[in-house]
């Protein structure tokens, strides 16, 4: 089954609901101009993306005076993007894959291998191929590094990116065994990058390339089938395999439905990728104009990058100076979410478990901060309830009543209606 | 489940707290739960057991690892058998006086080399993968409290997951306080306090829970004042924060702390050894704070990491994940020695040591020898382990 499409036209609530969830978050104006419109055009419009970017990011990561600043200036470059660019659900759809396809910055520490890894994320962010996707993330200098494939030569088999291939990237725990696993990295052996190696060459270009004498030419038998596998093959298999449209699928319906997926709806997905051969345009213009989708309200946590950028976006995206904007990428960290460096290769687990007792109390230091704070940037119109919360009338409003609307916004930021998404 | 009136009264005692108020909900928690504390310490990604424990007698070891074993010159000698690795040398007073226990050889069926599936075969004791809260989750809703375990660190590991509530996760004691803007305690009550469901009703709750915890810590916090030099970084500090809730005696039973970066597939002797480094120097200095506070007869340290590594290291002068791997305890109260006995480097199965103790065995002492508690009805079965407690 297919999802249903919403067949009314966006109330302000659904107009709401759809920026929150593709856009971190939206000003009043920008509500308005969706309300009325078909849910399928809504979301052609939001998908229909290109690659531009921000004007004016300060950061340039080329910058960085060593590894660790170079990597500073990286996260403070895409949060730039993420609070100021023009297309926030690219960028949403980037940050789900870099929790998808993970790479870490305590292994990759070479400018050109971040800058290609994210670029590649943006590039395939609603790929018409998440094969060709799987392919070049997998050859990329970043994920070689990360998951030690260049590592991998014939005799002295890594199996550490074979596994995660399998496990977390396409068809999830399951359909393979161990022998895959193994097989897999003899597959894959040969595969490795030049260039930028070692932390002294964190500026040099790195690029991926074969090394037909490391590789191991044998026969092998994957996923059931056999012959001289080369890497493509196994990549192939793997993301091609049908088990991988729902494992893949029940992602996206994390990122844009909710926490807990309802699996009727993912099969609906995972159905549409199959038949489109992971096609993830398709499988999302579907998602985001279906009745499960409109009907899915506040059932995601937002993640502590959400949060913040949710926060910046509905109060009108304030020009904040560069480290300001440094700062948030730490305190999105200290709330559990550095970006482009989850805490393992699984990524962040996300939902409940971005909620603890310390990460609400920096919730509600960033939200006074944000509003309250002598450095607050300045708040000519106070967001309307809706904006904030997604909702006409919500819970807190009476609490706010006698309220300044700094007061007030700072009040609604911290309430679970913001939190939520 | 607080109202209005309770949370006003919490703030009031979160802001008195400062100023010398009595811990009364402390102590009362204190004597609800017992005087002991068990720190559970994590090494995440897989640390390999047999570089940590080194069986520097066996022959097989040094022919699987021509590049990354330990040399026999460096090993701190334990046994005529075994020695640690030469970074826990801050640990070898700990050993000489009989308050350091290695288990060997811990495993469980049917191992699972997916860090993932196996570190939650860890978290929630048990295998089959059936359940999803976590063993320290289930044991703070039989002593039924939400504050008598915590973890010190940003997120909160699957192990102290609850059905009924949420344990709480302390980045650092200092910041583990709620100060809300002058003039909005009445609003953000009366925010609270409308009606809720679902994921909404969920942080609501935590919300709650969130101001009753920090209410509680902060009442005795101050008066700690460390007993010893902790060295650098997160773990130290981390460590540092724990033997602080231990010394403010806010009741806690359970303390968890990380320390990750153990999955040392290429490289491994540089990333390992560091690493080692860090976990004993940390714990060294938490032990001798604890003595100095007069505390250390109260605290056991129990470590473990949710699997060893390949007996044969790879390519890459790393190893990839196994299965089996090594448990340490240490603390006044702890048995000092080697607890079970080595694995047969001649007998793999699959690359792997054939586990001989269930890890479930040795939670079980921790949990009945040290904590009086139910083991069987926390771990769903009967699991016997060494004796590693005095």
């Amino acid at each position: 089954m297919t999802l249903t499409p919403l067949t009314r036209k966006l109330t302000a609530e659904d107009a709401a609901h759809f920026l929150r969830r593709t856009a971190f978050g939206a000003t009043d104006a920008q509500i308005r101009a969706l309300v009325g419109k078909d849910a399928r055009t809504a979301a052609r419009e939001a998908l229909a993306f290109d690659q531009t970017t921000a004007p004016g990011n300060p950061f340039d990561p080329m910058q960085g005076a060593g590894p660790g600043p170079m990597i500073q200036l990286t996260r403070g470059a895409w949060l730039f993007e993420l609070v100021y660019g023009p297309h926030p659900l690219r960028e949403k759809l980037a940050l789900t894959w870099s929790n998808h396809f993970v790479v870490g910055t305590d292994k990759v520490r070479n400018v050109h291998a971040l800058a290609g890894y994210l670029g590649l994320l943006r590039r395939h962010a609603a790929t018409a191929s998440f094969e060709r996707f799987t392919l070049e993330v997998a050859q990329s200098p970043a994920m070689l590094r990360y998951l030690d494939n260049d590592q991998n030569r014939r005799g002295k088999p890594n199996e550490n990116f074979s596994r995660e291939l399998l496990e977390l990237f396409t068809t999830g725990i399951g359909p393979y065994s161990e022998e895959d696993v193994r097989e897999g990295a003899r597959a894959l052996t040969g595969w490795t990058f030049e260039g930028g190696r070692g932390n002294q060459n964190y500026l040099e270009p790195s690029r991926f390339v074969f090394l037909e004498r490391q590789h191991d030419p044998g026969r092998k038998t994957y996923l059931g089938h056999s012959g001289e596998l080369r890497g493509e093959d196994i990549v192939r298999l793997a993301a091609t395999h049908p088990r991988t449209a729902a494992f893949v699928s029940r992602k996206l319906h994390r990122a844009f439905l909710a926490d807990t997926p309802d699996e009727a709806a993912v099969q609906g997905s995972a159905e549409t990728w199959r038949r489109t051969n992971g096609n993830v345009r398709a499988v999302l213009e579907e998602l985001l104009a279906s009745e499960a989708f409109y009907a899915s309200r506040a059932r995601i946590i937002r993640s502590p990058v959400e949060y913040v950028v949710g926060a910046l976006r509905t109060l009108g995206q304030p020009k904040l100076d560069a480290k300001a904007l440094l700062n948030l990428t730490q305190t999105a960290g200290r709330m559990g979410q550095v970006l482009l460096q989850p805490e393992n290769v699984k990524g962040w687990d996300g939902g409940r478990e971005w909620i603890n007792d310390t990460t609400l109390l920096l919730r509600l230091q960033l939200a006074a901060a944000l509003t309250l704070g002598g450095k607050a940037p300045p708040l000519t119109a106070a967001p309307s309830a809706l904006a904030l919360t997604g909702l006409e009338r919500p819970p807190s409003a009476a609490a706010t009543l006698k309220l300044n609307p700094q007061q007030a916004t700072y009040l609604h930021l911290i309430s679970p209606e913001f939190q939520l998404a | 489940m607080t109202n209005r009136r309770d949370f006003l009264k919490l703030s009031a005692l979160a802001a008195a707290a400062t100023t010398g108020m009595p811990g009364f909900l402390a102590r009362a928690a204190a004597q609800a739960g017992g005087s002991k504390t068990l720190v559970v310490i994590q090494l995440t990604g897989g640390n390999d057991g047999l570089n940590t424990l080194v069986p520097y007698s066996n022959g097989a070891y040094y022919a699987a690892r021509p590049t990354i074993a330990i040399p026999r010159k460096d090993v701190l000698t334990l046994t005529p058998d075994l020695g640690m690795h030469p970074a826990l040398r801050p640990l070898m007073g700990l050993w000489d006086s009989g308050r350091m226990a290695w288990m060997e050889n811990v495993g469980y069926p049917n191992p699972n080399r997916s860090h993932f599936a196996s570190m939650a075969i860890w978290h929630t004791a048990d295998p089959s993968q059936a359940q999803s809260d976590g063993w320290i989750g289930r044991l703070a809703e039989k002593i039924g409290d939400p504050f008598c375990a915590s973890n010190i660190g940003a997120a909160t590991p699957q192990a102290l997951r609850a059905s009924e509530f949420s344990l709480p996760s302390i980045d650092t004691v200092e910041n583990f306080q709620l100060k809300l803007p002058q003039g909005l305690g009445g609003a953000f009550g009366d925010m609270l306090d409308a009606a809720r469901s679902g994921e909404a009703a969920f942080l609501t709750q935590a919300t709650r829970q969130m101001m009753k915890n920090t209410a509680r810590v902060q009442a005795n916090a101050q008066k700690y004042r460390s007993g010893a030099t902790y060295p650098d970084g997160k773990f130290a500090a981390q460590l540092r924060d724990t033997a602080r809730l231990i010394a403010a005696g806010v009741g806690q039973r359970v303390l968890y702390v990380s320390l990750g970066g153990f999955d040392t597939h290429a490289g491994q002797r540089a990333e390992q050894d560091e690493l080692l480094g860090t976990l004993a120097s940390g714990l060294a200095a938490f032990h001798a704070d604890l003595e100095r506070q007069g505390l250390a007869e109260n605290v056991v340290v129990m470590g473990f990491s949710e699997f060893g590594r390949r007996v044969a290291e790879n390519g890459s002068a790393g190893t990839d994940h196994g299965k089996g791997s090594v448990m340490f305890a240490l603390g006044q109260g702890v048995r000092g020695g080697i607890h079970g006995s080595s694995p047969d480097l001649e007998d793999l199965s699959d690359g792997d040591i054939k586990y001989r103790q269930d890890f479930r065995g040795v939670y079980a002492e921790a949990l009945s020898g040290w904590l009086g508690l139910n083991a069987r009805e926390i771990l769903n079965g009967d699991f016997r382990g060494p004796g590693w407690l005095a």
